[in-house]
């Protein structure tokens, strides 16, 4: 049994991986605490259903990443390029505005009811593992994990965009003035995170049903995840992640109480402890 | 502004107090701005916090909630009588606020936005679990006493009433946050907003002041909290999810959180527009995420600031080439 929650602690750590390593993108580019990146997500996931109804689950697995990076593109050249000079905490309520208008939004147009994006014929079977039945499909969720966090590790290091997002995340006024064109780097990687704020909203979408409350829930738990792995680190939002996901999924089981209190005791010991992370080492 | 001119309106805004239920005859309407008001202390609570600490907490409804809960428990215990009660738990969230305030003001920017989050969300998910001490999710019931000060639950919980009772506590909090603002104790804390570092060479302890202010938006808010709770006689853990708090950030946002009366602006304002929308009240919250982003793009000390420069203009014309600064 233990292997199941374990199991299912790192479907949710997958789902994480992706969510908060597109928030701690826009962080580490733009520093701004994207309050909008559950609405994001949820936008993604109902843009793949709209998208799912029309043809199926792996077009919208395409498709709906490749909008929300257009979303994205759009946010960062007309929101956060004009807010730049603005400081972080309003960019940070501007977002929160934003998340306002897409939960609105999304209810306006898909409605409150939950709706359910089914599994794709191609996984919906059943794996052994270790002894225990899972659904073929959750393995693919943390194939989605795992191929993100060690794409975007890869390209961050060995490619040479990653090498400007990494030295813009460090220092964009240096990095600009060696040549790099900041603004066009960011529109990219803020693309990318909200890319992949859809692309976590596709994949959740077949295990997790669609409401108009999922951006709220995932969202804490991504900031959390991006506190406690340190604000501009995706290494440290890695493991962040899986230990959430598991916490969650054993703690649920063996310890109810406490085991939702954990994550944000853990956040608020990182926060008082060491905020510098969050503090923006960008003076 | 002077003693006398503060006294004077404050005398007239608790008169207009008392005006207004005579105008509002709906009991309906009377019940909308009842809650405005309690919202709008609440919101001076939030305010004050950022305005004299510069500080954005996205947990102060724990402090709300907090005092809805406190009385629910102390009156389910009968400790105290509900007098007493009302006294013991804002002493309390005073106390409590303080301590964590101490820990906690030190964390700067963003990151005490994520602390007060995080904290407000452990304090939501506390009182949705704990079933015995809070009733869990479905909530607790406050059971107010038949009498309160020696007045009839009857007459105390008329909509005029309970209006009156609410707008006069706004006042005379905002009176007394004016007041203890304008004190040295005002000073040092503005002092420490705009440079904690200078501060802190020229002698002051920045960490005490800073987390008294704190402590004191928390009592503000717990007042709010105590109002509410009188209102609906009804708390549960949705009273302190961040939305609350969020929300209440927003009132204060787009009011102005550079001027005291500016919360209350904003949280009159939030439930007019709600009140007035009528069918499209479901797209309020887009409306009011709409304005808060016109307002921090626009105009980022908010309505108040905006109307403070508008009149600055209107005095003074605007700034001509050649004239003195």
């Amino acid at each position: 049994m233990l292997t199941i929650h374990l199991f299912n602690g790192l479907v949710y750590g997958a789902l994480l991986i992706v969510m908060s390593s597109g928030l701690a993108l826009i962080y580490g580019l733009r520093r701004v605490v994207n309050f909008a990146h559950g609405a994001l997500y949820m936008l993604g996931a109902y843009l793949g259903y709209s998208v799912a109804q029309h043809s199926n689950f792996w077009v919208a697995l395409l498709l709906a990443p490749i909008i929300m990076a257009v979303v994205g593109v759009l946010l960062d050249r007309y929101g956060f390029r004009l807010l730049q000079d603005h400081e972080p905490l309003n960019v940070m309520l501007v977002t929160f505005g934003l998340l306002l208008i897409l939960e609105d939004l999304v209810v306006f147009i898909w409605g409150k009811t939950n709706l359910s994006l089914f599994t794709p014929d191609l996984l919906n079977f059943s794996v052994d593992l270790l002894g225990n039945e899972v659904p073929a499909y959750r393995l693919g969720v943390i194939a989605v994990g795992a191929a993100v966090a060690l794409g975007l590790t890869l390209w961050l290091r060995f490619s040479r965009i990653g090498l400007f997002v990494r030295a813009a995340s460090t220092d964009p006024v240096t990095t600009s003035m060696q040549g790099v064109n900041t603004d066009a780097l960011s529109a990219t990687v803020v693309g990318l995170g909200c890319a992949l704020a859809g692309l976590a909203g596709v994949v959740a979408g077949p295990f997790l049903s669609l409401s108009p409350h999922m951006s709220s829930d995932v969202l804490i738990d991504s900031f959390v995840v991006v506190v406690i792995g340190g604000l501009g680190s995706l290494a440290g939002a890695f493991i962040a992640a899986l230990l959430l996901g598991m916490t969650q999924a054993i703690g649920a089981v063996y310890l109810p109480e406490v085991s939702v209190l954990l994550p944000f005791m853990f956040m608020t010991a990182v926060l008082i402890w060491k905020p510098s992370g969050l503090a923006g080492s960008r003076t | 502004m002077g003693l006398a001119r503060t006294g004077a309106l404050t005398l007239l805004a608790l008169l207009a107090g008392l005006a207004i239920p005579l105008l509002a005859t709906s009991s309906n309407l009377l019940g909308m701005f009842t809650q405005a008001v309690i919202y709008a202390i609440f919101a001076l609570g939030v305010g004050v916090l950022l305005k004299q600490n510069g500080l954005v907490s996205f947990g102060h409804a724990l402090f709300f909630g907090a005092a809805g809960y406190g009385m629910g428990v102390v009156l389910a215990l009968g400790w105290m009588p509900a007098e007493w009660a009302m006294l013991a738990v804002l002493l309390a969230i005073g106390v409590l606020a303080f301590l964590i305030g101490l820990v906690i003001v030190r964390v700067p920017g963003i990151a005490f936005g994520m602390l007060t989050l995080a904290i407000g969300q452990m304090a939501y998910l506390l009182a949705s679990r704990a079933r015995g001490v809070t009733g869990g999710a479905d909530g607790l019931s406050v059971n107010w006493p038949p009498t309160l000060f020696g007045l009839p639950q009857s007459l105390l919980l008329k909509p005029a009433t309970l209006f009156v009772i609410s707008w006069v506590l706004m006042v005379l909090v905002t009176l007394a946050l004016v007041l203890i603002l304008r004190t040295r104790f005002g000073a040092i804390t503005e002092a420490i907003r705009d440079n904690e570092e200078r501060a802190r060479f020229i002698g002051f302890a920045t960490t005490v002041p800073r987390a008294l202010v704190y402590a004191l938006s928390a009592v503000v808010s717990g007042i709010a909290g105590l109002l509410s709770v009188f209102n609906t006689g009804f708390i549960s853990p949705e009273n302190l999810h961040w939305s609350v708090s969020a929300i209440t950030l927003l009132m204060v946002v787009v009011g102005g959180f550079k001027r005291t009366l500016g919360p209350i602006v904003g949280a009159i304002l939030y439930f007019v527009c709600k009140d007035l929308l009528g069918d499209w009240a479901t797209h309020s919250m887009a409306l009011f995420g709409a304005a808060l982003i016109a307002v921090i793009v626009f105009s980022p000390d908010g309505i108040t600031g905006a109307l403070a420069r508008l009149r600055e203009r209107l005095r003074y014309g605007p700034l001509k080439k050649g004239s003195p600064p």
